[in-house]
């Protein structure tokens, strides 16, 4: 395989001059922001630089890939990976493109293999990644070909955090556990309940949504406002009511973000799961907060299953206690590809994990009764852009301005009440951060 | 010249009870294209498993190729509990994504029917191929095959169980706002 150890050198070089406009086009300390970031094609292909091609992305879960030569095919921004189980046990993620002429070389999202075998011309890979041999491999012998320097590329960086892997592209970015720093004091509400881990139920949906990738990940950020409008049909289909006035009771609730991660939470313990109809999923809960409490202390015992949500900046989502899990992978400035899966306590009885099989699929999937009403609205916000004058007008996120506290207990920075756009405004802070910033260095600590 | 008409020691129906499982399966697709889901929902059996397997590419070498198996992520696993709340939102004012209304048709073709393993029902495979619109621009195109069990009852002919596979891993639509 190839060592990448150098920074990828873009050709041409990224354009500056187009970057000195972003500060206009996000302010936050205002609460307003250009149109244009979720429309202009050459914004979006600074971010697959500036972005999708440096920061530490999802890759998959461990419990997909758990023998030897077992793989799954994704992609890195707009890059095709393939991540595979190494007969050591890591984990190692390729570029999934034949370094001969470009081909695909896994043609399938999942499975095992002892190798990958391009179909062009016959080059082989082992899993991990090195040239081994080709069709009409005597002509290139005696050339003095030399297979140790073409290997797939490999992705610069794989490491994972309790269960979930992720990858960077980038020799130069911090490790894994810096990137997410204090936010992995909130992932382990949904990772590391009792000590046993987490899976995903086998298979994922995949669908298309013909909006900017940077709506869906903002909505799971911060926005539980949109809930109690854009689902109350889903709500009293499910629920038999409506969705509660959040803001009345915003003593007990937070945004909360760490460097562009962000979520938005309540103390109600079973909110979201409650989402399912399913009094056996709301019972597991109930049953399993006590031993939480033990584990992780009453705050984050109470936050397995409310009303909450987040995102890992800069495209991966979930809902806790309602257990979808999802990446919002870019296809253009106008364009999405959504993976969505179902993630589990490894702990739970199996008749609990079928349950949060149908339970996400009949809420958040492409036929679930929330996720239906939300395609339209990021599909529309980021249509309705294509009008000249309409991109020139910015839109609001003001919500919540002078809201921050100080807390006790919460790491990272905390606003009062989940009725909030805080964690909206620091998730395109961060992003400004990362399109303005040449080396990590630059990069403030947010 | 005789064509077989059997398929793993089943014998095809007759051509009057072929007639109308055919013309049930029709009708069933005028309701849904009017959003008659109450009516819909009184063409189901009780028991009704309605199942539609998010498909996946995989190599033949893997699981014989399976583009679906049970117990793994999917777009309906439904029992008529779901079923019920599904229709529930499409009936809800609020439903915005239905208002104004989807325009939907589903055409179904090659209907293939066999007596099913319990007296009085019936394996009936057919394909469908359903258009829907909305707004000025949103067009989605979805084509499949369904296998169905559809059971003979003093009420008249019921839906009990339904597999439908499309031909897309990835779903080029935003949602699935219908049924199939």
């Amino acid at each position: 395989m190839c060592k990448n150890e150098k920074p990828i050198n873009f050709k041409p070089p990224r354009q500056k001059a187009a970057l000195d406009d972003l500060d206009q086009y996000v302010n936050m300390a205002e609460g307003r922001m250009s149109r244009k970031v979720f429309w202009e094609r050459d914004i979006y292909e600074q971010e697959l630089e500036k972005i999708f091609a440096r920061v530490w992305l999802f890759l998959g879960h461990v419990s997909q890939i758990p023998k030897a030569g077992d793989y799954v095919t994704t992609s890195m921004g707009e890059d095709d990976v393939l991540v595979v189980r190494q007969k050591d046990g890591a984990i190692k993620a390729f570029l999934n493109t034949c370094p001969h002429r470009g081909n695909r070389v896994c043609f399938s999202e999942v499975g095992n293999a002892r190798g990958f075998i391009c179909n062009y011309h016959g080059w082989s890979f082992g899993i991990d990644g090195a040239l081994r041999g080709m069709h009409e491999s005597g002509a290139y012998e005696a050339s003095g070909f030399d297979k140790s320097q073409h290997g797939l590329h490999e992705v610069a960086q794989v490491d994972s955090y309790k269960g979930l892997i992720f990858g960077t592209l980038d020799p130069a970015a911090p490790p894994l556990k810096e990137y997410l720093g204090d936010f992995a004091w909130y992932l382990d509400t949904l990772l590391d309940m009792d000590g046993e881990g987490t899976e995903f139920i086998g298979g994922c949906v995949r669908s298309v949504m013909k909006c900017n990738w940077k709506f869906g990940a903002e909505n799971f950020a911060g926005d539980v406002m949109h809930a109690g409008w854009t689902h109350d049909s889903g709500a009293k289909a499910m629920l038999g009511g409506a969705v509660p006035e959040l803001d009345k009771c915003a003593g007990d609730s937070y945004h909360v973000n760490v460097n562009g991660h962000g979520w938005e939470f309540n103390l109600d313990k079973v909110g979201n799961s409650a989402t399912f109809g399913d009094k056996e999923v709301r019972r597991y809960i109930h049953e399993i907060q006590p031993k939480v409490a033990e584990r992780l202390g009453h705050t984050r015992s109470m936050m397995i299953g409310s009303i909450s949500s987040a995102t890992v900046f800069p495209n991966m989502s979930f809902l806790p206690g309602q257990n979808t899990f999802r990446v919002w992978q870019p296809r253009g400035p106008d364009e999405i590809e959504l993976h969505t899966w179902t993630l589990v306590n490894k702990s739970a009885p199996e008749e609990i994990k079928e349950r949060y099989r149908r339970g996400t699929m009949i809420t958040f999937s492409p036929s679930g009764v929330f996720e239906m009403d939300d395609g339209e609205n990021f599909e529309y916000s980021t249509r309705s852009n294509r009008g000249r004058v309409t991109r020139e007008q910015d839109l609001f996120l003001g919500l919540g301005i002078g809201t921050r506290i100080e807390h006790p207990e919460l790491p990272g920075n905390v606003f009062q009440g989940q009725i909030n756009e805080a964690n909206q405004r620091a998730y395109y802070q961060r992003w400004l951060d990362f399109m303005k910033a040449e080396s990590w260095d630059e990069l403030p600590q947010r | 010249m005789t064509i077989t008409t059997e398929i793993a020691g089943r014998s095809a129906v007759d051509a009057a009870t072929a007639y109308q499982l055919e013309t049930f399966l029709k009708r069933e697709a005028r309701l849904l294209d009017t959003e008659r889901y109450d009516d819909w929902l009184a063409m189901l059996a009780d028991d009704i498993h309605y199942w539609m397997p998010s498909i996946e590419s995989r190599r033949r070498a893997n699981n014989g190729g399976a583009t679906h198996l049970p117990g793994r992520m999917a777009y309906f696993d439904d029992f008529m509990e779901h079923l019920q709340k599904r229709v529930a939102r499409f009936k809800q004012p609020t439903a915005w994504a239905e208002d104004p209304p989807t325009r939907h048709t589903h055409v179904i073709s090659n209907v293939e029917a066999y007596a099913g393993e319990a007296e009085g029902e019936y394996l009936v495979y057919s394909t469908f191929v359903n258009y829907r619109s909305r707004v000025e621009t949103d067009n989605d195109l979805l084509i499949g095959r369904r296998t169905d069990v559809i059971r003979a009852t003093q009420d008249g002919l019921r839906l009990a169980r339904r597999k439908i596979v499309i031909t897309q891993t990835l779903l080029q639509a935003k949602n699935i706002n219908t049924f199939l």
